[in-house]
């Protein structure tokens, strides 16, 4: 009962403090609908695919080719253009110089292809064409097999010859830039939570009401709980407010699994309050304690996608993204609800919560070993 | 009965000795007095009374129970008002008390109630939907003692609980404490300003180093230091006076004449009250009386002699 008048004279107290409003509510609204309005053209799904040009090589009289030449002539429609060479070495350095997107060497053997890995798009489009060409002639081989009079029409057949299809799953569902920055924006607010949590017990002590809590028949562990879920309860009753506010007045996408979202970013709230407890333990000096948290939160955003999506997670850059908690929620949460997949917010919410235990206890095992709080 | 007993009690900070082998008692409807400068170890105690630092040796007990093994309940009948203002800025005054007195197990109406009397009894009823970052110092004060009171402690800690404020709310402050004294409070009360702690305190120890070097009433104090008083008395002429024939007033032990000042000191022992007969022999004289007054020594200079420095001092 004491634990939950603590919890709620921290609510009370942080809801009317103007500081507090502004950075867990106003900021991250604000910037959710700068960058939302600001960046939405870099969002745009559609990639326009220009100057398609591949290079061919036959090698001996293979059968393919005629085949082969049906297939040129096909893609030719979308746009990609394919030309002959006899000269291996040249060809292979001319894609090599990405002059072409690949090399495609039609030899009674198959097909072979020598692509430049720094054209990936187009290297990707180009393999997924030769893949269908060749699924399409193995079929015809098998068909030549049992009944050869039939191949002409396998081979001729209009409805396989759409090489370039678009197919996607679920392509609706990928994110726009509000979409995106509702997401990131809610979490960076719950993240904020660390910075306004150092103040937690540190806050009693500036003001000395450290000295009546502690002179209260009440324990610390009281203390520390109602504080925490105090803590905790602010923050999430904010991104309640975030997420409200993206979704019904900017219209951002939150999927079909609220509950699974709403626990990853309730396990963020608990990691970045635990962490502000702890950190506030650990430290003596305030200018330190504002500086670690200050830089922490804001390369943790940075490196996390919070101001710009991050897709390489493999260069240098990558450790500290993989490092970052508002990566491992932005990442979980859009998987939640582009992909409908949950493995990544469970292990999300395991490591959040882990985290949290372990700077709980130390706020702990720092706050019995010193007098007061 | 004793509400408070401290039996050598012992507090170090590293190698500092801040409390240093303390033995006192206070008993029931006291106002004790502590008295010492900065640093003397006066807040240690109070916060070791409080249970907010640990002892390294002795034992302290609250109505006989020893704050080591009955910790909640010593808590219960304590109130402490620190002597930083302690209250939170954004809640409301009522908001305050209310927090603070939850803390100590009550509830609903009755927590209502105690909040209200709190409020009322430091004169802040008015004011108890207002936040305390709109208050004066004086108020703050107030409403730093009315979260520490509204549980009804049986013994109430006030730690130098008029620093900073205005002469008014200072006599505010310091009726409030005989009231709540009458009420059945044991009082705890330190202060810098000796005055007040003449003014208020039934029984005083003075703390310095860590160590109580004296202890015991206003009148058991000034008589550490000297059993006489002093009277000087401003005439038109000293021509007339008989330094011999004063003296044999009783009591009468020095007179000092100054020709100059036309003052004559007249030293009498602190004990006999002389003054009416010294009036009267220069009545009798026909001598006139410019000025008239009794100087005997206070808590001042009882701390002066025994500490050799003023209260003040840093």
């Amino acid at each position: 009962m004491k634990t939950l008048s603590i919890a709620t004279n921290e609510i009370k107290q942080s809801l009317s403090n103007k500081r507090t409003l502004v950075f867990l509510l106003a900021f991250p609204i604000c910037l959710m609908l700068i960058l939302g309005l600001a960046l939405s053209n870099a969002f745009n799904s559609s990639i326009k695919i220009e100057d398609f040009r591949v290079l061919y090589l036959v090698k001996g009289n293979t059968e393919v080719e005629q085949a082969f030449q049906s297939f040129i002539k096909e893609v030719k429609k979308n746009g990609v253009q394919f030309t002959r060479t006899n000269d291996e070495i040249d060809a292979k350095k001319a894609v090599k110089e990405n002059k072409y997107v690949g090399l495609v060497e039609v030899t009674d053997q198959g097909i072979q292809l020598y692509e430049n890995n720094a054209n990936a798009i187009k290297g990707s489009l180009l393999k997924g064409m030769l893949k269908t060409f060749a699924d399409k002639v193995n079929l015809a081989t098998t068909v030549a097999k049992t009944d050869p009079g039939k191949v002409q029409d396998v081979l001729a057949d209009s409805g396989q010859n759409n090489y370039v299809q678009e197919t996607s799953i679920n392509s609706y569902k990928e994110p726009h830039a509000m979409d995106y920055y509702a997401v990131a924006m809610t979490n960076l607010a719950a993240f904020f939570g660390m910075m306004s949590a150092v103040y937690l017990i540190r806050g009693e002590r500036q003001r000395k009401t450290d000295i009546r809590l502690s002179a209260a028949p009440i324990s610390k562990m009281e203390i520390l709980s109602g504080k925490v879920l105090g803590g905790i309860l602010t923050n999430v009753l904010c991104m309640l407010i975030i997420v409200l506010v993206s979704k019904w007045v900017f219209k951002a996408s939150w999927g079909d699994h609220l509950a699974v979202v709403f626990l990853v970013l309730l396990s963020e709230v608990i990691l970045a309050v635990s962490l502000g407890v702890g950190i506030s333990y650990m430290i003596k000096t305030d200018n330190t304690v504002n500086a670690i948290t200050m830089v922490f939160v804001q390369v943790a955003a940075f490196f996390g996608g919070s101001y710009f999506p991050i897709d390489d997670v493999d260069s240098f850059g990558g450790i500290f993204t993989r490092l970052s908690p508002l990566y491992w929620a932005n990442n979980a949460i859009n998987k939640v609800i582009y992909l409908n997949d949950m493995t990544p917010a469970v292990h999300t919410m395991m490591w959040n919560l882990g985290i949290a235990v372990l700077f709980l206890l130390i706020s702990v095992i720092s706050m019995r070993r010193r007098e007061g709080l | 009965m004793k509400v408070l007993e401290m039996q050598n009690v012992t507090k170090k900070f590293g190698d500092f000795v801040a409390v240093d082998n303390v033995t006192l008692s206070v008993d029931e409807g006291e106002i004790f007095g502590f008295l010492g400068p900065n640093g003397a170890g006066k807040s240690t105690s109070i916060n070791m009374i409080a249970g907010l630092l640990r002892l390294n040796e002795g034992k302290i007990k609250i109505l006989g129970k020893d704050i080591s093994k009955s910790n909640q309940f010593a808590k219960k009948n304590i109130g402490i008002v620190p002597q930083d203002i302690a209250i939170y800025e954004e809640l409301t005054a009522f908001e305050n008390v209310k927090f603070f007195a939850g803390l100590y197990g009550l509830r609903g109406e009755a927590l209502n109630e105690r909040v209200e009397e709190a409020l009322e009894f430091v004169g802040l009823s008015d004011k108890a939907k207002s936040h305390p970052k709109d208050f004066s110092g004086g108020m703050k004060r107030r409403l730093n003692i009315a979260c520490a009171i509204a549980h009804r402690p049986k013994l109430i800690i006030l730690d130098e609980p008029t620093v900073g404020i205005d002469p008014q709310s200072r006599n505010y402050i310091l009726q409030s404490v005989r009231k709540l004294n009458e009420m059945g409070c044991t009082i705890i009360y330190t202060s810098h300003y000796m005055e007040e702690v003449e003014e208020v305190c039934t029984r005083i120890a003075i703390i310095d180093h860590g160590k109580i070097i004296a202890e015991g009433t206003k009148a058991q104090l000034k008589s550490i230091i000297t059993n006489t008083k002093d009277v000087w008395v401003g005439v038109t002429s000293c021509r007339e006076v008989d330094p011999d024939e004063l003296k044999d007033i009783a009591g009468v032990q020095e007179v000092q004449i100054n020709w100059e000042d036309n003052v004559i000191k007249i030293n009498s022992a602190i004990d006999v009250n002389n003054l009416n007969k010294i009036i009267r022999y220069f009545i009798n004289h026909n001598i006139e009386i410019r000025s008239l007054e009794e100087k005997a020594p206070n808590l001042e200079t009882v701390f002066l002699t025994l500490t050799g420095r003023n209260l003040r001092d840093k």
